[in-house]
């Protein structure tokens, strides 16, 4: 499979864009602009990127409590992010949602969620509306190795299986639930072999490797569109930082993490690209700026846009 | 005293051939179910140690722990000294401290990319490859108690059929005159630059192969050498070819349950010590099944056919 | 008009609708070949089809989750929970997610779902079986809650929690599903959220719905006999509840009675006493009087379950306490 030099560079581009949107967060959380959790994405940004690479606007996804790299790869306005994180009225969800709620149903984002398992079944749901409506559409359910210990997992794969729904149940798993290294949550190391109890394929796959994810997606996603069901991908990656901001992770081994921080999918990439000259160093930099830009503008978008107005408070329990 | 090394890939059977093939999801439970067969083999022709490669699942360890009461193994069972990173370098470096401390004979648990690794670092230690992964031409389907009592024979030195230890072939591979990495099936270069996924099960963007066998009944790249040569595992022979148009078409299982037609424009039978040089860079070559090594533009790579591969252990001759 | 059974009345609700917009579905345990626990859907499989009356596995959560995300990707889902009883298992799907979805969005999602289940006692189904558990429901803002009483509000109801944008649990009660009565022919829908007085009276309102309203007719009835003139009014929605309906009554009756098969503690009914409390105070001429099942499980034995549910007679008791 070659992969052009646009789309490499648009990999680049989304990964840089994710990890400094989350490098914002962190700033501007500890500097208390931000209120409420954040979960941060930064060391996963391979799994979301190769993933929605695959995608168009036409085909859903789920997210999680950590999901402002999916959103961001999916093709998120960063400057309607960005408010949302400030609970500003401009944010996508009018500052009703924050970070863990985010959502733009017009590009089939159908939302970061809260709770840890819950998209799955939504994710389920979606992939049957594109069977039903006879579409080619896919639905792509992002979830945590958590997540795959909840109910929700097994009924929604139980049920998408049965149902040969093209859904894509990409697991990314960074080993830990908050504190507790899976080790002590499954019996098992890879939450692919889980696939095999519902007659799916399963695989696992290096997540901070972009284009490894994408190459694995890509096939997930051919063989949804072509009516041959759902899978499962899992994803090995970590979490650079704690669970939320303010999590100093004290439960991790330093080591481990130093280990998987020398694997940071970004700078794989980046020296991807320049061994094989798909970019140079100054294009490298030009990129950087770029990105960091992009991010900036979206702050002061955020910083500039009002609170939301108080009947905001009432508004959108009910539709019509 | 009679000491056994055993290494189970808890990797092998995982990758994306689930996705694009038919292949077959290896599961680690019955890792440790066929290596608890092993080790009460093994007791049995009186190996008085086991050596083993420790992993994040721990496959042996748990092999010990589900033993029931009274089939209390009479042998100690040990990991190796090994700092685990959770890659490739894992088998290559357990091997190598096996062969180091002069273990009688070895049981890996993987497939050919398992095997691959294992050999380069396990000396003329005899292997007894049992098969768990995907493509697997090298190791051999074998009950894990029958490989337990005959890598114990060889082990302990009761097994004197002048069969049971056999030499086998490689490939070396040469990159700007230095040799940097070893097949023991195949070597596949393909139109590509990036690793990704790692395994291989397209024909598209197929450019070069040598192969150490031309058999049939094999599954993966070296079934397309098997439908133009006969080839066995103990000739001193091997084949070299060149994928596309204007010469024959054979139609070989390239990965479970995918048979496809793939055009060879040339072939021929290689001797042992003949170089193959590989004419088309920047390129990827897959060993094994798997994409290994990235090739620029001005490298020059060299493959050579030996004999000089690991040392196999026939199961049948050496329970003779 | 025609004669139905309200579930009859209610399957045609679903029918007429279902006629209409392929995009509606139904998703449930049994509701296919087998027609539904109690055959509220008994011939559908046989006119729509297995793609569009769907057997899923017992597993309510993805019953209803899966909902949540075929609604919000454009289609709009009728799924059944066999009993109201299971809804803990998927009490996720209903609080965090289909009733936050749209606010949470900033109003940029719709979720136009529904979900069928049933309630009631009476049948000796005991503990796990027969509870009344809308006020858990209720107590969640942005799902709508359809307690019908009648064949006729019982197909209405349906259509209307159809046609809505929102997500609607619509209650069957076990009891009343071979109740007879007046069904209006082809299209008619009851707008949600609308009160319907069952009887006129002046003397004492009673407030009751689902198969309470029988009781509560019955009680009328015999209270007339006696020279009380009761009204009953059925809310028919809890969520969003007609408070005015019940306001204007009580200008002429200036007496209030609840009645509720649920638990009295936490039930609808207090909810309904304090909103009175609060904003009819003065149209009160007494204390407010609720009548509802005891503190404690649904038991199995047919005489402890008798005396469990609240009854014509308990209310014409609480009625008289009042005079």
């Amino acid at each position: 499979m070659e992969i052009t030099k646009e789309k490499l560079l648009s990999f680049y581009e989304t990964m840089l864009t994710i990890r400094y949107f989350e490098e914002k967060a962190v700033e501007l959380f500890a500097a208390g602009q931000i209120p409420g959790f954040v979960h941060l994405y930064i060391g996963e940004e391979a799994v979301a990127t190769g993933a929605c690479a695959n995608l168009t606007d036409k085909d859903y996804i789920t997210s999680t409590h950590r999901g402002h790299g999916h959103l961001i790869a999916k093709g998120g306005k960063l400057d309607l992010m960005m408010a949302e994180l400030f609970g500003k009225a401009s944010g996508y969800c009018k500052g009703k949602g924050g970070s863990m709620h985010i959502a733009d149903v017009n590009l089939g984002i159908l939302g970061a969620n809260g709770i840890v398992g819950a998209g799955q079944p939504i994710a389920t749901g979606a992939a049957f509306a594109c069977k039903y409506k006879k579409t080619d559409a896919v639905s792509v359910c992002f979830f945590g190795d958590g997540a795959s210990n909840r109910g929700t997992f097994h009924e929604s794969l139980n049920m998408a299986s049965i149902f040969k729904l093209p859904a894509v149940y990409i697991c990314e798993n960074n080993m830990y639930g908050i504190s507790n290294n899976q080790k002590n949550h499954m019996n098992i190391n890879d939450i692919s072999d889980r696939a095999a109890a519902y007659g799916m394929p399963g695989m696992t796959i290096d997540g901070n490797d972009v284009i490894a994810v994408y190459e694995a997606v890509k096939e997930a996603v051919k063989r949804a569109r072509k009516g041959d069901g759902p899978s499962l991908i899992e994803c090995k990656t970590w979490r650079h930082r704690g669970h939320f901001e303010g999590d100093p992770g004290v439960y991790k081994d330093p080591k481990e993490q130093e280990t998987w921080v020398k694997k940071d999918p970004i700078i794989k990439l980046e020296e991807k690209l320049l061994e094989h000259k798909v970019v140079t160093k100054e294009e490298i930099a030009h990129l950087q700026e770029e990105a960091h830009g992009k991010i900036e503008a979206a702050v002061e978008f955020a910083k500039n846009s009002k609170d939301p107005s108080l009947d905001e408070l009432l508004t959108d329990v009910y539709a019509g | 005293m009679v000491t056994v090394g055993i290494i189970a890939n808890p990797a092998s059977g995982k990758d994306i051939r689930r996705l694009v093939s038919y292949g077959t999801v290896f599961d680690n439970q019955e890792k440790v179910n066929i290596v608890r067969r092993i080790l009460l083999g093994l007791a049995a022709v009186h190996v008085k140690r086991v050596v083993y490669m420790p992993d994040y699942y721990g496959i042996v360890p748990r092999a010990l722990d589900g033993l029931k009461s009274q089939d209390k193994l009479p042998l100690e069972v040990v990991p190796v000294d090994l700092e685990l990173t959770g890659t490739q370098e894992d088998s290559f470096k357990a091997a190598q401290i096996m062969a180091e401390c002069k273990v009688g004979s070895l049981i890996t648990l993987g497939g050919d990319g398992t095997n691959r690794l294992v050999a380069k670092g396990c000396g003329n230690v005899p292997l007894l490859p049992v098969s768990t992964g995907t493509n697997n031409v090298f190791p051999v389907m074998v009950e894990g108690t029958i490989a337990g009592l005959a890598a114990g024979k060889v082990a302990g030195g009761s097994s004197n059929h002048p069969q049971a230890v056999r030499p086998s072939k490689k490939l070396i591979i040469y990159l700007n005159g230095i040799p940097v990495d070893i097949a023991l099936i195949d070597a596949v270069v393909i139109k590509d630059v990036f690793i990704g996924a790692r395994a291989i099960w397209e024909v598209q963007g197929l450019l070069q192969g040598v192969f150490t066998r031309g058999e049939p009944h094999n599954i993966g790249m070296a079934s397309i050498a098997g439908n133009l040569l006969a080839i066995g595992s103990k000739d001193k022979a091997g084949l070299a070819l060149e994928f596309g148009e204007g010469g024959s078409s054979v139609t070989a299982p390239i990965a479970p349950g995918m048979i496809v037609p793939v055009k060879v424009k040339t072939y021929e039978k290689i001797k042992l010590q003949q170089t193959v040089k590989l004419h088309h860079t920047p390129c990827i070559i897959a060993l094994d099944g798997e994409r290994e090594l990235a090739i620029k533009e001005d490298d020059e790579v060299q493959i050579e056919l030996t004999f000089a591969g690991p040392s196999v252990i026939d199961y049948k001759a050496a329970l003779q | 008009m025609t004669q139905m059974s309200y579930v009859e009345g209610l399957r045609d609700g679903i029918r007429i609708e279902m006629k209409k917009d392929s995009n509606i579905y139904m998703a449930g345990e049994d509701v296919g070949i087998f027609g539904g626990c109690f055959g509220q859907t008994a011939g559908l499989f046989q006119e729509f089809g297995g793609e569009r009356i769907i057997d899923t596995p017992i597993s309510e959560t993805v019953i209803v989750g899966h909902a949540v995300g075929a609604a919000a990707a454009g289609l709009r889902p009728i799924v059944e929970i066999m009993f109201i009883d299971f809804i803990g298992v998927c009490m996720d799907e209903i609080l965090n997610q289909a009733a936050k979805m749209r606010y949470m969005f900033g109003g940029k999602a719709k979720l136009p779902m529904v979900i069928r289940t049933t309630c009631g006692a009476g049948v000796g189904a005991a503990a796990q079986h027969s509870q009344s558990l809308e006020a858990f429901l209720t107590h969640i803002p942005g799902i709508k809650v359809v307690m019908p009483a009648t064949p006729a509000d019982a197909k209405g109801l349906m259509a209307a929690a159809i046609r809505d944008d929102n997500p609607v649990v619509y209650i069957e009660h076990k009891g009343l599903l071979g109740f007879k009565g007046e069904v209006p022919e082809g299209e008619y829908v009851v707008p949600l959220g609308k009160a319907d007085i069952k009887r006129e009276g002046t003397d004492v309102t009673i407030v009751a719905w689902s198969a309470m309203v029988h009781q509560a007719l019955a009680a009328a009835e015999a209270l007339a006999q006696e020279g009380i003139s009761a009204e009953v009014i059925d809310p028919r929605t809890l969520a969003p509840f007609d408070k005015d309906s019940v306001l204007q009554s009580l200008e002429k009756t200036g007496k209030l009675v609840i009645v509720h098969e649920a638990v009295k503690t936490g039930g609808l009914g207090g909810e309904i006493a304090a909103l009175v409390a609060d904003e009819g105070f003065d149209l009160l001429d007494a204390p407010i009087k609720r009548v509802t099942a005891p503190d404690c499980p649904v038991p199995f034995s047919s005489y402890l379950e008798a005396h469990y549910l609240p009854s014509q007679d308990k209310i014409v008791k609480a009625v008289k306490e009042m005079f």
